[in-house]
């Protein structure tokens, strides 16, 4: 029965990203579109907006190709695992007040964790491509991710700290308006540090199209190229989702159903920063990427640690 | 066969199918395709034993650290001559012999320690960080100074290979 249920769960979690990814490539290209002053999509359906459904079969009749040196093992299922961590992360998110899909101790930890799997299979599959351009984007994506997971994980260790919990359902349930102002810089810090663990724009020096080409996933054509995609749409979805939940109290200030509706609102409005900012700021050097996340970054999330712990006796 | 015996086989077959891998293989990315799903095996055997903390600091630290790592050093050292990286190193029967004597060595103390082949369950998180941070602090801070004056060790050592 656990089973049956895990089963189902997991046919939940990759249709809520697969339609996420599909709605949210629509909504980047329209966003996009605006700041740049185009239109975006608008030929097909009002306002473009079956311009994905007629995108995703031309990905699935693509052709499969698998270059003739790669470790073709490895270089077939990597892709499963980029994609399948991020699955797994959302189901620690607390939805709505007392409800998350898997209640957990240590939620917030499983969260934070599960990623470190995405890293390596992006460094498998990058180096099973058998290709120079992919392992240079493969050791940066993996520098830039594990350096990242430092300043993101001490972020919401001081919504943590004044929660007193790991387990997501208890920092929702404890959750107070005026953590807001004063987690605001673990929130920036979080906020940047996930659009990094995606490997998006600011942060795409993995994926530089113009020299690495698309870095790690070079090789990749058809549904493996699209579970990458999915990958960095599901991890925006998710970090998203918790961040809004972690951060902005979930549903807050309604709960039930509502709450559900508001969590959503919020998490589209986050998903459309991350977007802003991709198409905002120009890229980031590597090295000026390497002092922004550990002479910037690591430095200010401990500070936001000592404020949390030095207010946390007066509360 | 109930489910919680099937968790328990899954786990083990990974443990065992990936040690198998790492043992045999000479493929060292497909060494560290086995290292990986060995450290996830150990991760759900943790979760049998109740110890959810302590699963997923396995994930995080091992999975996401060691092993990443372990990859860095393969791709970083090996001189590429258009064929995978191989594991030329011919000492087998010393490694075996290592092997063996340290789990040999493991099983008499744990056996010894642990009083029987029964599994203790486990309290979760909670205890563990009392025993951590309560009675064994100092010996936890020490070996967090040990490790950081390890790390200076390599940084120093790595420097001067730059200079010469």
């Amino acid at each position: 029965m656990t089973l049956l249920w895990g089963f189902l769960w997991g046919v939940a979690a990759v249709a809520t990203i697969a339609s996420g990814a599909i709605l949210g490539v629509w909504w980047e290209r329209k966003v996009a579109a605006r700041i740049q002053m185009r239109f975006g999509p608008q030929q097909i359906g009002p306002f473009g907006s079956l311009q994905m459904i007629a995108d995703v079969p031309k990905l699935l009749f693509k052709e499969d190709i698998v270059p003739e040196l790669a470790d073709k093992a490895i270089f077939k299922y990597a892709p499963l695992f980029v994609f399948g961590p991020v699955a797994v992360s959302m189901v620690v998110i607390p939805f709505t007040a007392g409800w998350a899909p898997l209640d957990t101790s240590v939620g917030i930890l499983f969260f934070l964790a599960v990623p470190s799997i995405e890293v390596i299979a992006i460094l498998l599959s990058a180096w099973a491509s058998h290709n120079t351009l992919s392992t240079l984007g493969g050791l940066r994506a993996t520098a830039q991710m594990i350096s990242y997971e430092i300043p993101r994980s001490l972020a919401v260790l001081s919504i943590v700290l004044l929660a007193g919990s790991l387990r997501p359902l208890d920092v929702v349930e404890a959750w107070r308006w005026w953590w807001m102002p004063l987690t605001f810089i673990a929130f920036v810090i979080y906020f940047i540090a996930s659009i990094a663990e995606m490997n998006r724009g600011p942060f795409d020096i993995p994926e530089a199209e113009s020299e690495l080409v698309a870095g790690y996933f070079a090789d990749y054509s058809g549904m493996r190229w699209a579970s990458f995609m999915m990958a960095e749409y599901g991890s925006m979805i998710a970090a998203s989702l918790f961040g809004a939940a972690v951060f902005f109290g979930g549903g807050w200030p309604f709960g039930g159903a509502l709450g559900v509706v508001v969590l959503i609102v919020k998490t589209i409005l986050i998903m459309t920063a991350i977007m802003w900012v991709k198409w905002t700021f120009p890229r980031l050097r590597q090295d000026q990427l390497m002092s922004l996340c550990w002479k910037v970054l690591t430095p200010l999330a401990i500070v936001q640690l000592v404020i949390v712990g030095v207010v946390l006796p007066w509360l | 066969m109930t489910l919680a015996t099937l968790a328990f086989a899954l786990a083990a077959l990974m443990m065992v199918g990936g040690a198998l891998v790492v043992a045999l293989t000479r493929d060292l990315m497909r060494l560290v395709v086995g290292l990986g799903v060995f450290l996830l095996g150990v991760a759900g055997l943790f979760l049998f034993y109740g110890q959810a903390f302590l699963a997923t600091a396995q994930v995080f630290v091992y999975v996401g650290g060691v092993l990443v790592l372990v990859v860095f050093a393969v791709m970083v050292v090996h001189r590429s001559n258009g064929g995978r990286p191989v594991l030329t190193s011919r000492h087998d029967i010393g490694a075996a012999a290592v092997a063996f004597g340290v789990s040999g060595m493991l099983i008499l103390s744990l056996r010894d320690s642990v009083g029987g082949w029964e599994p203790v369950a486990g309290q979760g998180g909670v205890s563990l960080a009392e025993e951590l941070l309560g009675g064994h602090i100092v010996v936890f801070e020490l070996l967090g100074v040990l490790l950081f004056v390890a790390l200076i060790a390599v940084l120093v050592i790595a420097g001067s290979g730059e200079r010469r």
